[in-house]
């Protein structure tokens, strides 16, 4: 690969994929079933989704890796597989990449806490993130992203942990924030400014958040970010909050047009990389696409 | 009034998450014979709601959430043993049975969930996540429980409150719980649609939700 993402940044706006579990869902994941697994029983499958998104203009696909560290598919029992679900993960994502496009490896909570208010040390999350960075990089991915991140403190282990196992790849790390009158706050109250600092320090190359905002939401957000960082700023907001029928199907709050309706305010604001994050589709991103392209 | 000045330090124990100061504030009470359920309810629980509307605020977050409830929980573990053996009953606000529904392993929110209500002083079953929805009534027959708290994170699984629900219907039980839902997918709209008795959208709410089904 001759051009790496940082120069694509340089040039333009860079569109991530949309949500992978709503996307697993869709095409059937049984409930309870652990999505990494699908790199080894059905890759096709995930192939597919990635061709999907990358059909529909993105630029960079994040692999079916999100609970794959060793912490959170202990919960499945699965922790002695972090290596053969993560390097399959990126390798499916790979085949579905077509040159010149990106593959990024996911990393998502542990879904523990750290002591006090849990029983994990930082050096554990360290070992664990560590662990899945090496497997994603053996696979072939581009480059990492830690994202969903509540706890700063967590975000920091991880990017220690991935820059030690994987050296040679950039890293992004994007936080999860909730909206307050006193403006954004993580879970364990982080402020944007506060969690840039330390993770420029730390050596991220990107920084950001996703999840839980809707795209409106997300503008003021990455105002934020832009005020705090000169990094590039990733924005992948959700398309509203999930809503379940009776007769049980699913609808997101924010619909197609009105989640696309502030992109282009995202981008005014200063988001050099957008994508979607919960309840978004190839759909989403198809439109997302043709924002960036004007 | 040396009692009120008790119940403001211990408030400002539990709000500041001040371990030390509430265990020797709840040695202290004891000390001077006080009305140790008058103690819990105008001291430590005041306090842990107060806790709670900051939290709500958003200037309380998840840290300061925590150490509040191990505050209170170690000042009860002080006081309850105390009350056992003057034979005074501590009061329970009721008995709740909680857990994360079965094909969900989500627990942070429930956690915290069960932490609060156990610090408002319900007694309560946690039943961990992922739990088979016949376990739920299972526990809640034998601790005769009065609510039943269920949570859920995925839409997917959220359809296990309903079919929660459908099962006590079934069994000849539906309204002999009260059932509250949670998670981030629940919305009052669900729960009425479900035929649930409350919902919640965060840990401080849904002790309020708790308390109003007791008062039902």
């Amino acid at each position: 690969m001759n051009r790496t993402i940082f120069d694509l940044i340089k040039k333009r706006a860079v569109l991530f994929d949309g949500g992978l579990g709503t996307e697993l869902m869709r095409y059937g994941l049984p409930l309870g079933t652990c999505p990494e697994t699908w790199n080894v029983e059905r890759p096709d499958i995930v192939q597919r989704i990635h061709a999907s998104y990358f059909e529909a203009g993105s630029d960079v696909v994040s692999t079916n890796s999100f609970g794959g560290n060793g912490i959170k598919l202990a919960a499945h029992g699965l922790e002695g597989r972090v290596r053969e679900l993560n390097s399959a993960a990126a390798r499916v994502a790979r085949r579905a990449a077509p040159a010149g496009k990106f593959v990024a490896g996911s990393m998502g909570p542990t879904g523990k806490f750290l002591q006090p208010q849990g029983e994990f040390t930082e050096s554990e999350f360290e070992e664990a993130y560590g662990e899945q960075a090496g497997a994603l990089a053996e696979g072939g991915v581009d480059l990492l992203i830690i994202e969903t991140q509540y706890d700063l403190k967590e975000a920091l282990a991880a990017l220690r942990g991935a820059g030690r196992a994987a050296p040679s790849l950039p890293v992004f790390v994007t936080l999860t924030f909730n909206k307050f009158p006193r403006g954004y706050f993580t879970l364990m109250g982080n402020t944007v400014a506060l969690s840039v600092e330390a993770l420029e320090r730390e050596g991220t190359r990107a920084v950001g958040a996703n999840c839980t905002l809707n795209s409106e939401d997300m503008v003021g957000l990455v105002r934020a970010f832009r005020e705090a960082t000169k990094l590039p700023v990733i924005a992948q907001a959700n398309a509203g909050k999930p809503a379940l029928s009776g007769d049980g199907q699913v609808s997101y709050s924010q619909g197609l047009e009105d989640y696309v309706r502030f992109v282009p305010e995202m981008l005014k604001a200063g988001a050099n990389v957008i994508g979607g994050c919960c309840g978004t589709d190839p759909a989403y991103i198809r439109r997302m696409a043709e924002f960036i392209k004007k | 009034m040396v009692r009120e000045e008790l119940f403001n330090d211990i408030r400002k124990a539990i709000v500041e998450g001040d371990k030390p100061r509430a265990q020797e504030l709840a040695r202290e009470a004891i000390g001077l014979g006080a009305d140790l359920n008058e103690v819990i309810d105008k001291g430590y629980v005041p306090g842990i709601q107060t806790v709670g509307e900051l939290w709500e605020k958003g200037e309380y977050f998840l840290p300061e959430l925590i150490s509040s409830a191990e505050c209170m929980k170690a000042a009860m573990d002080i006081l309850q043993p105390e009350m056992a053996k003057a034979n005074i009953k501590s009061r329970s606000l009721g008995k709740v049975v909680i857990g994360t529904v079965e094909g969900d392993i989500h627990d942070i929110g429930k956690n915290l969930v069960a932490s609060m209500l156990q610090a408002n002083g319900f007694e309560v079953f946690d039943l961990g996540a992922d739990v088979k929805l016949e376990r739920f009534i299972e526990k809640a027959e034998v601790e005769k429980a009065d609510i039943i708290c269920l949570s859920a994170l995925l839409t997917t699984t959220m359809l296990n409150q309903k079919r929660f629900i459908e099962m006590l219907r079934q069994k000849g039980h539906y309204g002999k719980y009260k059932v509250l839902v949670g998670g981030a997918p629940a919305t009052r709209k669900w729960a009425e649609d479900i035929g649930a008795q409350g919902f919640a959208e965060n840990a401080a709410l849904a002790v309020k939700a708790a308390k109003a089904a007791m008062a039902k």
